[in-house]
């Protein structure tokens, strides 16, 4: 580690580093342009405070290697700005428009450490009393990490930078001081990003309502949220609610509620709640709960399951507390750390559990699906809030049967619908403020979802359109506060904050984009890594089959028909309603399922989940997760992608992206020429075809378009290409070699313990 | 469930006595299909069949059952779907089928019964009807097979019988039994005695093929010495090696005895950058050094070159015993056994792969053959690995070494060479380690399985590097369970040519078949067991089609000039090094014990070489292992041909092999994507797109729009007469293909313009594929069409090193997929793809 004070700043440069001018150098001569080197700020930034020259290290051992430059705290972000020139060759095709690859968006910030000697110190506490550390390493909540050290710069002037990137990052704030108030683009005017269904207007509901072909009952009395403020404006309830029903809801704060969710084909639907606490002694709610569970059941087939998630899925604070842990092994402050943690690294992301909290959240939605799909009764699903696991189960089910929301489009509605107008407490999960007392509240349950997402792309990638970097870029979004999306914790919120004028804040009214208008972070090139090249278009497949093309929705012949279907079941719910009126005695809702234990639950889903298994794979009916111990991955570009040293350069997935753009590229080629060829007059339709051709296969390909010509720049791509290019590639040895000391020296300890273990399951075997 | 009662009345009436054992010699009509459709091998008879049996398609097949007949033999099991085409009488036999076993590769049967299930071993009895017969194999596959209701209970207990008491050679030897059931019959004899063999790999069995490759790399200063031609020198040696020009042979046979079982330093490879890679033995310590000798020790040791770096391998490296363990461990945790009941929970799945170690051993040796490769390419060096016996982790990395520097091992072809070169012909111990005899338990140990996972890791880090597929590494993997290729099947070669001149082959009938007496007489003029590079015996020429990938790299190498490449490029050459250093590295740092090598510690006064040579060399000298490393992994900027493949071998980058260790657990089966290496499948798609439009504008240029033919109607038919499998396989991978697969035949196919535009006759069969579903055959050119039986030539179709130095156009490797219009179907690569689509759609019109 670099020494402290002036004796750090007279230090010879060494040899390795990439540019490095003497401190002395610079402070005559960037002296006065100082104050110029200022990021292009965006419409509404404003600087705070900066600083140069600082250095930024790079990721890499102890070998203190950096880049000189200035660092500057605004309103929107931290950034970077290297003195040095960038290079020709090392424009980044993936470019964010709203924050470069050294700028941290300040609700990204995740933690500040202070580096004083050689002791790490996380700040918490903004009033800094204790002298001004040599060395800041901020944490982003995307998992980079940057180290910046202070020495070089004036002491004074460090303080103000130090003090400054600590009280914005992590002061706690009032929304109106988050970044997308000050946001004033010009383009306002900004037209919706049209085909992504937004879910604040009846419109919008009802149509999603008739494609599911669903029968329920529009709720519109919440429009202004007067009456329930957690739920959405606009909701569908269960005919058989009545408008009673609904006032009576209010006395418990709209708890009990069944929320539509979604219709499957059959008639049944997936609603979702907010539980109501059900006390032995209070017969009010009791029956206020069953009056909901009948119109439930009412919905279809008089049936229902309830699901209590809080029962069966870790809680929030779990899923905090292992998320905590498991990006910890990502935030890397330096390599030879990511080396130490490389021999122990399975179990080290085992014992985190994160992956295994996914896998459980995956497994409950099969079972919802199972739910809906073999046994077509409908399927209530609650928990405390009803708008965390809630969300989380019912988009992943309807992702799961719903080919329409694996497009890109449908799945920015579902998420819009399930979450952004579902209510979800992004503000406070999320702790975008900072808040103190909202500490605790703090879970990243939509990341979650995206994780289960993610494991469902990589297992059956042609089925969705979107691609795993678009999912990155989403996670990433979460952070960014310059759209609306992810900033509030209700759409109640959202439309006061956004009607409401407030001239002391002497703040018009808020006036951001929403996540999904892309070309605001992405130009189109770029947009184009977000499709998935693999994606089989259902439209096509049937052209191909020569089916004619139905709508997505339509029963299934192989069901059988509900005529014949519900004799039975009537019966059989004549004896349910008793059995459900005693159950209702009990607390534990989740036993009111059809069948009362849970074994032969469990044990009906393993069932359905082999015959779909058995099924062959239709990337347009209904897919389910693989659920194995060595299903559930890691997402390697999410998590890895700051780490070079997992980089692989010139291999991975990039290799053949690049191949499948060359034949592309060729493809393109032969067609422009067989075009021109037919063109001649060969015959009659021929030309006219070989157009049509042409022009689809243009369309197609424009898919991968901006790949083409990577292959003739000379940036080296890595495994993790559009995010992390290959420049900062640290002067290392691909291998580590610290890992053989790992095995064959510390471990013979270890490896005698494992070895009795493993006897034993071996014998066993 | 009772799709087949038509079928089974018709067998009923056929066997009207299902109890008695079906002893249905096929020598009666051999070649053909036995009445119910199995398609024995020439002397093979079926020992048992049940019928109405529904067999487990894994995930890569498809998913779902599959129902047929079952069937054992004295070689395999045998499983034959019920619609299945018949097969072309005129094909020679494919040992094993697609849905097939070799008994000897199947570890363990269970039975699973209503409430229970059963291991079955030959000595148990079953109480209960199986309902379900489990077989777990060697290579990790499980075949799973469920008995119909209509099945009659003798049946299927009878076979579960026959197979238990079958599989395992029950004690040591009886292998040969097997071997002759699987080869014994004359017509076999004859059979594999007409085999031609590849001739485009080199098979490393004379000195003109040691040449031949001295030549490809471009080493000079070196010999192919026949010292060891009667195996007197060395036992464990190969007839041929490669030793430094400068040492006679006489001076030669003396090194022998300096080193452990004779194996002296021979040379392996050349690196372009001039150095070179040998591998030995350990020293023999307590032996006197004669004067004479050590002049001829340090000349066989440094080779050419002034500065040789010994890589110890025997610490660094895990034990045999080690690897054995830890793919026990492996096998335990991948192949969930029902039987045993013990579970790895999916929470603990990682932790436990973890603690199998078998991903810290690959990485070693990748770590280590990385740490080489980068020597190698410091340049003029010459790396002797060492390990006391060099039979095991020398061959391992020394082939991980030529792996990642040599694109030509990279191929098929060379890759098979590579093999040869430093495994069978180098004597590693495959009848021991793989254990056939079941009689060396302790010395089992699955070191070219950790090779080929090896290889499997550098193929999934670079898979645009490789031309071999993923499904070629598992084509071998799995071949190396099935005792029957001499490749395999001995220790050195002198054990093999020894038992190909005199081995137990003789028919026998099969009620002798377990009382074949051990030693019988044995006929001088059997055939070699054949080797396990002849892939046609194995492997139907849609699966070996799938053994390369469609397009290899389309940078192609730029020539080498006489294998030396600009060595300028590296800073720290050691030309004026002083004269025989020698260093040792061992754990990763450069060293120079003065006991490294014994002669020169020993008698070190008045001995023969020069007084430099006492000198304590100083690791100075070398460049850092670091630097070196870095000078590689900064300077693999493009894909320069022979620039090292340096995988990355931190945790989260070593994954894996899913395709073979996990394809057997049942609960896996649907794990991958239905279609095989998806990751590559858009690359076929595009390939075959490519090809497709490549003859659309041929036609168009040549304007031969007269003729039409007609093969646009047959060839729908023609696709839903072959194989079922092959079509439920192809219509999957159709509808889960690509759009750019299902446009293409939408619009560059319509069936208006196809007519019009069918390409003349003889490559109508290939060019007239019909839109709807583009057969996979088409879409990958077959490797071989039937007549010819080797493997397809590997990427190029001139004399062996073209694919390295010859001075290849640009666009040379994308005439894999590009017909040349016009030529007739001969040896050219492009004219094969599409003349064995139109043999392939030719065969199933028949």
């Amino acid at each position: 580690m670099l020494s402290l004070g002036s004796g750090g700043a007279k230090q010879t440069p060494k040899a390795s580093f990439v540019s490095y001018v003497t401190p002395e150098e610079i402070n005559p001569e960037k002296e006065p342009p100082k104050k110029e080197r200022y990021p292009d700020l965006l419409p509404g930034e404003v600087v705070f405070c900066s600083a140069s020259p600082i250095l930024k290290y790079t990721q890499d051992e102890l070998s203190q290697r950096g880049v000189f430059g200035t660092l500057v705290c605004t309103n929107f972000r931290v950034s970077f700005i290297s003195d040095e020139v960038q290079a020709e060759d090392t424009i980044q095709h993936f470019k964010n428009k709203l924050y470069g690859e050294n700028d941290i968006p300040l609700m990204c910030v995740d933690h500040i450490y202070g580096g004083y000697d050689d002791k790490k110190k996380l700040i918490t506490c903004t009033l800094l009393k204790n002298k001004c550390p040599s060395k800041i390493i901020i944490h982003c909540k995307d998992l980079r990490v940057f180290q910046y050290c202070l020495t070089f710069t004036d002491e004074k002037d460090a303080r103000k930078i130090f003090q400054g990137i600590v009280h914005h990052c992590l002061e706690s704030k009032s929304l109106k001081c988050v970044f997308a108030f000050s946001y004033n683009a010009n383009n306002a005017e900004m037209q919706r990003k049209g085909r992504t269904v937004m879910f604040d207007s009846i419109d919008d509901w009802a149509q999603e309502m008739k494609r599911t072909k669903g029968a329920c009952r529009l709720v519109v009395e919440n429009q202004s949220s007067e009456l329930f403020q957690r739920l959405p404006q606009y909701f569908f309830v269960p005919t058989n609610v009545t408008e009673e029903d609904i006032q009576n809801a209010k006395k418990f704060n709209g708890k009990g509620l069944p929320i539509w969710c979604w219709s499957h084909h059959s008639g049944c639907a997936l609603f979702k709640t907010a539980a109501l606490p059900l006390m032995q002694e209070d017969p009010i709610p009791q029956a206020y709960m069953e009056k909901m569970l009948n119109a439930v059941a009412q919905n279809y087939l008089y049936s229902v399951k309830t699901e209590d998630l809080s029962d069966t899925l870790p809680s929030l604070q779990e899923v905090q507390l292992s998320y905590t842990k498991f990006k910890q092994f990502f935030l890397i402050d330096n390599s030879t750390e990511f080396w130490m943690s490389d021999v122990k690294w399975f179990s080290s992301l085992e014992s985190a559990g994160w992956l295994d909290i996914i896998r459980q959240c995956l497994q409950k939605a099969v079972e919802v699906v199972e739910c809906l799909e073999k046994e077509n009764t409908n399927v209530l699903i609650m928990e405390e809030e009803g708008s965390d696991l809630c969300c989380v189960i019912s988009s992943l089910v309807q992702l799961m049967l719903d080919p329409y929301y694996r497009t890109l489009t449908g799945f920015q509605s579902l998420v819009q619908k399930e979450w952004v107008a579902g209510g979800h407490n992004f503000q406070d999960r999320c702790n975008h403020l900072h808040l103190k007392d909202k500490e605790h509240m703090q879970t990243p349950v939509f990341l979650l979802f995206l994780e289960c997402v993610w494991q469902l792309l990589q297992q059956h990638s042609p089925a969705f359109q979107f691609s795993e970097t678009y999912l990155t870029v989403l996670s990433d979004s979460i952070h960014v506060p310059v759209f609306s999306t992810f900033l509030f914790n209700s759409v109640q919120q959202r439309v006061s904050m956004m009607t409401a004028k407030s001239p002391q804040t002497q703040r018009g009214p808020l006036n951001c984009p929403t996540v999904w208008d892309w070309s605001v972070q992405f130009d189109c090139r770029a947009q184009e890594f977000f499709i998935n090249p693999l994606y089989t278009d259902k439209l096509r497949v049937d052209k191909l089959t020569k089916k004619s093309h139905r709508p997505k929705h339509t029963r299934q012949l192989s069901l059988p028909s509900s005529a014949f279907k519900t004799p039975p079941k009537k019966g059989f719910f004549k004896e349910e309603t008793d059995s459900l009126k005693k159950m209702l005695r009990v607390k534990r809702l989740s036993r009111w399922m059809l069948s009362p234990d849970a074994s032969p639950q469990a044990s009906t889903a393993r069932e359905f989940y082999e015959a779909w298994l058995r099924r062959p794979l239709d990337y347009h009916g209904v897919l389910l997760p693989l659920l194995d111990g060595p299903a559930v991955r890691v997402w390697m570009q999410r998590y890895l992608r700051w780490i070079p040293e997992v980089q692989i350069c010139g291999g991975g997935n990039v290799a053949l992206t690049n191949r499948l753009a060359e034949l592309q590229g060729e493809v393109r080629e032969l067609l422009r020429r067989l075009e021109r060829q037919c063109g001649g007059g060969i015959d009659g339709g021929g030309p006219h075809h070989a157009n049509a051709a042409a022009a689809h296969h243009h369309h197609l390909y424009d898919n991968v378009g901006p790949l083409p010509h990577l292959r003739r720049s000379s940036v080296r791509l890595s495994s993790s290409f559009p995010f992390a290019s290959i420049r900062n590639w640290p002067f290392k040895p691909a291998i580590p070699t610290s890992m053989l000391q790992g095995l064959f020296v510390s471990d013979p300890d270890n490896m005698a313990d494992r070895e009795d273990e493993y006897t034993e399951t071996i014998s066993l075997v | 469930m009772l799709t087949g009662s038509r079928t089974t009345f018709k067998v009923r009436q056929m066997v009207p006595d299902v109890k008695d054992r079906m002893l249905s010699h096929s020598g009666h009509h051999t070649r053909g299909r036995d009445m119910f459709g199995l398609c024995c091998l020439p002397g093979e008879c079926v020992l048992q069949r049940a019928v109405l049996v529904r067999k487990k398609l894994s995930a890569k097949e498809g998913g779902g059952w599959l129902s047929g007949t079952l069937f054992c033999t004295h070689f395999r099991v045998a499983f034959v779907p019920q619609d299945s085409p018949k097969p072309d009488d005129n094909a020679d036999p494919v040992l094993l089928g697609d849905h097939d076993v070799a008994l000897a590769s199947i570890e363990k049967v269970v039975a699973v019964g209503p409430s229970r299930t059963k291991l079955v071993t030959p000595n148990s009895s079953l109480k209960f009807t199986p309902e379900e017969l489990v077989l777990y194999c060697r290579d990790l596959r499980v075949l799973c097979f469920l008995f119909d209701r209509l099945t009659p209970d003798t049946q299927a207990v009878e076979i579960t019988y026959t197979i238990a008491k079958t599989y395992q050679p029950l004690k040591a030897g009886t292998i040969l039994s097997f071997q002759n059931a699987a080869l014994g019959s004359i017509e076999m004899k004859q059979f594999l005695s007409n085999r031609r063999r590849d001739p485009d790999m080199n098979w490393f069995e004379n000195t003109s093929d040691w040449e031949q490759e001295l030549e490809r790399v471009g080493a000079t200063g070196w010999r192919v010495t026949s010292v060891n031609d009667r195996f007197e020198m060395s036992t464990s040696l190969s007839r041929f090696n490669v030793v430094p020009q400068k040492v006679l042979d006489t001076e030669l046979k003396k090194t022998f005895a300096h080193f452990n079982e004779g194996r002296i330093p021979r040379w392996c490879w050349r690196h372009p950058r001039g150095s070179d890679l040998l591998r030995m033995a350990s020293f023999q310590n307590n032996i006197y050094h004669e004067k004479d000798d050590i002049r001829n020790l340090e000349l066989v040791l440094f080779g050419v070159q002034q500065v040789c770096v010994v890589v110890d391998l025997g610490e660094e490296m895990p034990s045999t015993a080690d690897i054995q363990l830890a793919h026990t461990r492996l096998r335990a945790l991948c192949l969930g056994d029902i039987s045993a009941s013990v579970s790895v929970p999916d929470d603990k799945w990682l932790s436990t792969l973890e603690g199998t170690h078998w991903q810290d051993y690959i990485r070693c040796c990748l770590r280590k053959a990385a740490e080489v490769a980068c020597l190698l390419r410091g340049g003029h060096l010459t790396v002797v690995l060492q390990e006391p016996e060099d039979r095991d982790m020398n061959c391992v990395v020394s082939s991980l070494v030529q792996v990642m520097c040599d694109p030509h091992c990279r191929t098929v072809a060379g890759f098979q060479a590579l093999v040869q070169k430093e495994w069978i012909m180098a004597g590693h111990r495959f009848l021991s380690r793989i254990n056939y005899h079941r009689d060396s338990d302790k010395e089992e140990a699955p070191v070219f399985l950790l090779f080929l996972d090896c290889v499997w890791q550098l193929w999934a880090q670079f898979p645009s590097r490789f031309q071999l597929s993923g499904d070629y590494l598992l084509a071998l993997h799995d071949s190396l369970h099935v005792p029957l290729f001499s490749s395999f099947l001995a220790n050195c070669q002198r054990e093999r040519s020894r038992r190909s001149q005199h081995l137990a082959q003789s028919y026998t009938p099969v009620n002798g078949l377990r009382e074949l007496p051990q030693g019988s007489p044995q006929d001088p003029c059997d055939p070699p067991l054949p080797p396990v590079w002849d892939w046609a015996l194995q492997y139907s020429s849609q699966r070996r089609a799938h053994f390369t990938q469609p397009v290899t790299q389309p940078a192609c190498p730029p020539p080498l000039l006489n294998g030396n490449l600009n060595t300028n490029l590296d800073p720290h050459r050691h030309v004026d090094g002083m004269a025989g250093s020698v260093f040792l590295l061992s754990r990763g740092s450069f060293s120079s014990p003065s006991n490294l090598l014994p002669w020169r510690s020993g008698a070190g006064s008045g001995s023969g070489y020069r007084k430099s040579h006492r000198r304590a060399p100083s690791a100075e000298m070398l460049p850092g292992l670091e630097r070196l490393l870095r000078a590689c992994s900064l300077s693999e900027a493009g894909p320069e041909p022979h620039e090292p493949l340096l995988p990355l071998l931190l945790g989260p980058c070593v994954k894996v092999w899913r395709d073979c260790y996990l394809r057997g657990a049942l609960h896996a089966q649907a794990f991958t994507h239905p279609m095989p290496s998806s990751m590559l499948h858009p690359v076929e798609q595009l390939a075959w797109e490519v090809q497709q439009l490549r003859e659309k504008l041929a036609q168009a240029s040549t304007t031969s729009s007269s003729s039409s033919c007609s093969s646009s109607s047959s060839s729908p038919s023609s696709s839903r007469t072959s194989d079922t499998l092959h079509i439920r396989r192809e219509s999957r991978r159709s509808d889960s293909n690509l759009n750019q697969n299902a446009n293409n035949g939408t619009f560059l196919f319509p069936s208006s313009r196809s007519a019009s535009h069918q390409p003349p006759g003889p490559r109508g069969g290939g060019g007239g594929v019909h839109p709807a579903t583009p057969p996979k055959a088409a879409s990958r050119p077959p490797a071989v069409t039937n007549a010819s039986p080797q493997p397809r030539p590997a990427g190029r179709d001139g004399p062996k090193h073209t694919f390295l130095f010859g001075h290849q156009p640009d666009n040379r490797p994308a005439q894999r997929y590009i017909p040349a219009p016009h030529t007739k179907p001969s040896r050219s690569r492009s004219s094969s793809s599409s003349g064995g689509s139109s043999g392939i759609s030719g065969s199933s019109l028949q």
